[in-house]
């Protein structure tokens, strides 16, 4: 029986896409300032994968290249979307990048906090006790 | 000119997008604890892709597997965001997944 590799190719491809395209997002996003930076390089990169993808020989290539070429033209949207998490808070803003700092002073709901960082606790929980749920878990 | 990698992209960023879905409906509807049998089915369907006889057939099996293996990492934060209120909130009591007891134990993961 023939072993067909391409499933494990675009799953491999899919998989380490997302997760390289979640973690570094939120990374580069945080140290950045000029956010239109990050979002042109990974258009450039997401449509050279595409050409790769376009002009390899080999279907494997083709599929991990095209896979994870929609992964990094997704993280240019997503450069713009973490910021929109910072504006609200659902992420935590970097005080030391100056456009983080401006967002600090004019939007409300923006903080340095991490609210995301604990465990689950099985019920709805009001603003006060989020921040709470964070500092017992540093302690 | 091989269309087939973007055209495999362009499946991929809606199974993707299928993934914002039932990861938010997953942890909503069957809770946190379900968490190991999605990524269990996302290892089925990546290895069923090996044995698939059409190019096709198994270039989306395994997309299809290897979301549903990122998204079972996500059900732990989801739970959280949904806690905050950021998702809906279902105060419903979830059922328990065989094995509860076992995976509660177990540290749900998150990369």
């Amino acid at each position: 029986m023939n072993v067909q590799w391409i499933g494990l190719v675009a799953a491999s491809a899919t998989f380490f896409g997302v997760w390289y395209g979640h973690v570094a997002v939120r990374k580069i996003e945080s140290v950045v300032e000029r956010l239109w930076v990050p979002i042109v390089l990974s258009l450039i990169l997401g449509l050279g994968s595409w050409l790769l993808s376009l002009l390899a020989d080999n279907v494997l290539l083709s599929a991990a290249a095209g896979t994870f070429g929609v992964t990094l033209l997704w993280d240019s949207f997503e450069f713009w979307r973490q910021q929109k998490r910072i504006i609200r808070g659902r992420a935590p803003a970097n005080p030391n990048n100056p456009r983080h700092a401006r967002i600090l002073t004019v939007s409300p709901a923006a903080t340095t906090l991490d609210l995301l960082d604990r465990d689950p606790v099985g019920y709805p929980v009001n603003p006060e006790e989020a921040i709470h749920l964070i500092e017992d878990k540093t302690k | 000119m091989n269309t087939f990698g973007i055209l495999l992209g362009v499946a991929t960023l809606f199974i993707i997008g299928f993934g914002f879905v039932w990861v938010i409906l997953g942890e909503r509807y069957l809770g946190l604890l379900w968490w190991p049998y999605f990524m269990g089915l996302g290892i089925i369907l990546v290895i069923g892709s090996l044995f698939t006889p059409t190019i096709w057939g198994s270039a989306i099996m395994g997309v299809f597997g290897g979301s549903l293996i990122w998204g079972s990492t996500e059900f732990k934060v989801q739970a959280i965001r949904a806690e905050l209120g950021w998702y809906s909130f279902s105060p419903k009591s979830k059922p328990r997944p065989p094995f509860a007891d076992k995976i509660e134990n177990w540290k749900a993961p998150h990369l």
